[in-house]
């Protein structure tokens, strides 16, 4: 369970931090708390995994991973999650989950993989495919992003 | 973009400092010094480079659940499906793919039966049929760390 403090240590934090000397010290200011409670607290969420990864997100399109590609896998159930662990291990995939299927979409297992170009990202699912023993799949590219944020959790009540 | 700035990204995308002063850490790290990394860090910023620097969570962990979505949308729709969709805040993520499922959305929410009602709302308001709801039942990887 979350206290009301962590709630708004998570609202907080799911912004954008300063890019400044003290950066944690504005937030404590606005929250109420020492600097000092503000770094306990965090690192008490970090190690609690409810903070999965805090640090910078990059824009990969303009760090020279220009492509990225859903790759949809069908995948025998039995033998699931030794592809799925296989191709987890693979760099350039970012993530790896499995989902049922529905009736018209029949694919289980999914990779994110993001590479230079389209080209390097056939090549990377041909790899995961042959590692993996699996030979029906298709990819997916993105054609147009038509939204990326990151979630608002316990948004603060407007003041007034 | 430089070395310096590759080593500065590859040292912040996880495990930023959580101490009173974040980037003299970084910067005792690397073998700079802090203003060089403010300011490299700053300008990275400025060219879009870095989205954003903060705590990215486990949903389930705070008493939400998310999902991946994909619905058949034809293509003089998609403007406005996507708009239909993303007034959601639980929608995070949407890209359009080269598939006949052509729109792909992740999905927040406190509970699956908002997601659901959701995606019922939407395809009234949109009158897009074919949309599916494929909740993640394992997950074997998430890491968006990028060594440049």
């Amino acid at each position: 369970m979350l206290s009301e403090l962590e709630k708004k240590i998570i609202a907080q934090l799911q912004d954008d931090i300063a890019i400044t000397e003290r950066p944690y010290l504005a937030i404590s200011k606005q929250l109420n708390i020492s600097e000092e409670t503000l770094l306990k607290k965090l690192k008490d969420l970090y190690k609690r995994g409810i903070i999965r990864r805090f640090g910078a997100t990059i824009r990969h399109q303009k760090s020279g991973f220009q492509a990225n590609a859903m790759v949809a896998w069908q995948v025998d159930e039995d033998h699931i999650d030794e592809a799925g662990k296989k191709m987890a291990s693979f760099k350039a995939v970012t993530h790896c989950y499995r989902r049922n299927p529905t009736d018209d979409w029949p694919y289980n297992l999914y990779t994110m993989i993001h590479a230079k170009n389209e080209k390097s990202c056939w090549e990377i699912a041909r790899k995961l495919a042959q590692n993996a023993s699996v030979d029906t799949y298709t990819l997916l590219f993105s054609r147009k992003e038509l939204k990326k944020t990151s979630m608002k959790y316990f948004p603060a009540e407007k003041d007034g | 973009m430089d070395d310096k700035d590759r080593a500065i990204l590859n040292r912040i995308q996880s495990d930023f400092p959580i101490t009173s002063r974040p980037f003299l850490a970084i910067a005792n790290d690397l073998g700079f010094s802090e203003n060089a990394v403010l300011e490299r860090v700053a300008k990275l910023k400025k060219r879009g480079i870095i989205r954003r620097i903060g705590g990215n969570f486990v949903p389930e962990k705070l008493g939400f659940i998310s999902t991946l979505c994909a619905a058949k949308v034809p293509n003089h729709k998609i403007d406005s499906f996507a708009k239909a969709v993303n007034r959601y805040p639980g929608v995070t993520h949407n890209y359009e793919r080269d598939n006949n499922y052509n729109v792909w959305f992740t999905f927040i929410a406190p509970s699956m039966d908002e997601i659901e009602n959701n995606l019922k709302q939407i395809s009234i308001d949109t009158g897009v049929k074919d949309i599916i709801n494929l909740p993640s039942t394992k997950v074997f990887k998430i890491k968006a760390h990028f060594d440049l």
